[in-house]
């Protein structure tokens, strides 16, 4: 019921939207989450292909790059629908976010072939360039032509599947965005089981060597980086703002058909008050994403930069908040594994947590607001 | 006087005509006034400037006097208002009164109160709550029999704002004992000084008395005082408030409570400690928020659409913060909590007592809380029961 509200005169919007719906008839979410975490695979490469096909990958790269040149608008609309369809995807970094950082980055082989491979789904093209919300800077060194690089990195999705990362290292006291072969010599990986049952990986570079061509941006400055980041957070958002759709009416259908004392429990007047705070967050939760989408298509930056903030911390905390109480609401159900409700409340931990948590994006949010 | 067509204006220009004639006429002595509910007299040379200029009336169409702007221009009027910090009129009269009679009040009621609202002669109280009917509002019990052309009038109204400074209310009575509630009530046109009308006001938490009680003994009402047909005063006074609903979640006190307590917390240095900054993010981002929850309401009404039900998830959100953000200027206070007195900071005195308890109050009026609530679950999720 709670979803984003955005102006879309030609129903292109809608058409996005009944698109992911239609997709998610034939992939439900919560059946392909059970099949990662059962046989511990990072991601479902076959579904990616389907999303590929559908024109969903790439969708903010620009034209002349093969990809669509559509806005954050349209990516926000897919992502909202593939929350509330609980499709497991890493959509906002491996196409949001790779998209980005080769849209920012100037014309070059090595840009090209990551963007066909990513528009493609041939390519799995993973950004590891942040962890805690900060941005992670590898060490580099040249040594003659090429670069070596050093350190490790944090909180990779899809780390398994990635045929490429890109990553930044300093070098010579300079940013360079670099894309990274993940069968690179020195590469090596660790994982972590994460809340979804699905690794989550440390990389590990000790002396992995990049030739020159493999440099997407010799000087990166950090506020292309943030921008790009900001966008990804924004699709981040409207994902957590699709589970906090999802998981509410979810809760709602529960209760109208829970039946206690001869009654269905949602007739009770404790539990509407609760539906209806939690109704509340949902609506709060899409209102502040298309508050950011709006400001980005602006021109105020510090605008924007506040807006983005504002909806990564709400939509995290709405999502995570109404699957939780959510929870109660289904009784002992919820404490099920069998219960779809519990998938909901770790994807909403899982993307709550990833490019900054709440709690730390609110801090900034004030400071950043009152440093003006 | 020249009538100008405002809705034809682009929404800049008119905001910048009006916030600069605003800013020129409402007296600087007025402005951001520490009492919610002044008097007419108080704030009579305000009201009277903007009876003069023909902009008292925002809403009412041009014909009965008033600026007949759309919600779009509406809500820049309330913006620029509540931006330039102008006290709040004794505003029953142009905001319940007028639409009531404009929409279903006979001619002569029509020429004979709005003039006389738009003049300042005519201040009005609103005769609605009841010892025992507040939340229940339909089951009021005051009564009004006809007899010999008049309604008599006996009962008792209650939480009557500003009726010791109204010289007419507009009562709700039980007109039919044995229909369902909703279905024997009318709406009483009631002249103050009419025999019978007693008015003893109630001090509130803030030691102000603005709301009063109201009883009436045996008050002799013309019966051409009755509002639209008898015992369909539930549905009038139901439908006065339309779009205007939206006010009741603009963020205006919260936003200036948060000023406050960013500047008590400023003077005491209290950005500095990591946990203040943590919970003073919470709440600024809460009201941040809000504002975008807001401007989706407000979208619609710029479109030319009409509010749903749902809008009320902003008065209870609204309401809410406003007591989060007092409460914490409390903590922040410490031992100075126990002060009525103003704080005193290099930048200014902050209220905090003052927002404290006047932060109570609007979780409760205008529909509480837990009724807006109740009223959600049904009408927008359709809940069962």
């Amino acid at each position: 019921m709670p979803q984003m509200v955005m102006d879309d005169e030609d129903g292109e919007l809608a058409m996005l939207r009944d698109s992911v719906a239609a997709f998610a008839e034939n992939r439900p979410g919560p059946k392909t989450v059970r099949a990662l975490r059962g046989d511990h695979r990072d991601m479902d490469t076959a579904q990616w292909t389907e999303m590929a096909e559908a024109g969903w990958l790439g969708l903010m790269l620009p034209e002349e790059l093969g990809g669509a040149g559509l806005g954050i608008r349209h990516q926000a609309i897919i992502s909202e629908a593939l929350g509330r369809a609980l499709i497991p995807s890493p959509m906002t970094t491996a196409s949001v976010l790779s998209s980005l950082l080769l849209a920012a980055a100037p014309d070059s082989a090595e840009r090209s072939r990551l963007a066909e491979g990513l528009i493609a789904g041939s390519a799995i093209v993973v950004p590891a360039i942040e962890a805690n919300g900060h941005l992670v800077r590898l060490n580099g060194r040249r040594e003659g032509n090429v670069i070596r690089l050093d350190g490790h990195i944090e909180f990779v999705e899809a780390a398994h599947s990635a045929t490429d990362f890109i990553v930044l290292a300093e070098v010579d006291g300079k940013t360079l965005l670099l894309s990274l072969p993940s069968d690179c010599t020195g590469l090596s990986r660790a994982d972590k089981e994460g809340v979804e049952g699905t690794p989550l990986s440390i990389l590990v570079l000790e002396g992995c060597r990049v030739a020159p061509e493999k440099c997407l941006i010799d000087g990166a400055d950090a506020k292309t980086v943030a921008k790009a980041i900001d966008l990804a957070r924004v699709a981040a958002s409207a994902e957590l703002s699709g589970i906090a759709s999802r998981a509410f009416e979810m809760a709602r259908e529960y209760t109208v058909n829970r039946v206690q004392f001869g009654k269905p429990i949602a007739s009770f007047q404790v539990i509407q008050h609760r539906l209806v705070d939690l109704w509340s967050e949902a609506e709060m939760a899409a209102a502040a994403v298309v508050n950011a989408i709006e400001f980005l298509e602006g021109e105020d930056e510090k605008a924007s930069r506040l807006a983005v903030l504002a909806a990564k911390a709400r939509a995290s905390d709405a999502a995570s908040l109404i699957a939780r109480r959510a929870i109660h609401l289904y009784g002992a159900m919820g404490f099920t594994d069998e219960s779809d409700i519990g998938l909901y409340l770790k994807r909403a931990i899982n993307l709550g947590g990833m490019l900054g948590q709440a709690e730390q994006l609110r801090r900034q949010f004030v400071i950043e607001e009152r440093a003006a | 006087m020249m009538q100008t067509d405002w809705n034809s204006l682009p929404d800049e220009e008119f905001r910048e005509i009006f916030r600069d004639w605003v800013d020129d006429n409402c007296p600087s002595e007025l402005r951001y006034m520490r009492k919610q509910r002044p008097t007419y007299e108080e704030v009579k040379d305000w009201y009277q400037a903007l009876s003069e200029k023909g902009w008292l009336s925002p809403v009412w169409p041009v014909e009965h006097g008033g600026m007949g702007l759309n919600p779009a221009k509406h809500m820049i009027y309330v913006e620029e208002w509540a931006r330039l910090g102008c006290p709040r009129i004794p505003d029953h009269g142009i905001g319940l009164v007028g639409p009531l009679l404009i929409q279903y009040g006979t001619a002569e009621q029509k020429a004979e109160f709005l003039p006389k609202i738009l003049s300042g002669e005519h201040m009005w109280c609103q005769g609605y709550s009841e010892p025992n009917a507040g939340s229940d509002l339909a089951s009021l019990r005051t009564s009004a029999v006809l007899e010999d052309g008049h309604f008599v009038v006996n009962g008792q109204k209650i939480w009557t704002t500003l009726a010791h400074c109204a010289n007419w209310i507009f009562v709700l009575v039980r007109t039919d004992k044995e229909a369902k509630p909703q279905r024997g009530i009318s709406v009483l046109l009631v002249d103050m000084s009419l025999p019978g009308v007693t008015v003893r006001p109630i001090a509130n938490l803030r030691g102000e008395k603005d709301f009063c009680e109201v009883f009436f003994d045996s008050v002799k009402v013309p019966a051409h005082r009755l509002v639209g047909e008898v015992n369909q005063g539930w549905t009038l006074a139901k439908s006065v408030l339309g779009h205007e609903r939206i006010f009741l979640g603009a963020p205006t006190r919260p936003e200036y409570a948060l000023g406050r307590l960013e500047k008590l917390a400023t003077s005491r240095g209290a950005f500095d400690d990591p946990a203040f900054l943590s919970r003073y993010a919470k709440l600024r981002l809460d009201l941040y928020d809000l504002g975008s929850s807001f401007e989706r309401f407000a979208k619609i009404l710029r479109s030319g659409g009409e509010l749903g039900a749902d809008v009320s998830m902003l008065k209870i959100f609204n309401t809410e913060l406003y007591q989060r953000i007092t409460e914490e200027m409390l903590m922040l206070a410490g031992e100075e909590s126990r002060y009525n007195d103003d704080l005193e900071t290099e930048n200014g005195d902050v209220d905090a007592m003052n927002l404290f308890l006047d932060s109570r109050a609007p979780a409760i009026f205008g529909g509480s809380n837990e009724i807006q609530r109740n009223i959600l679950a049904k009408a927008v999720l359709g809940l069962p029961g």
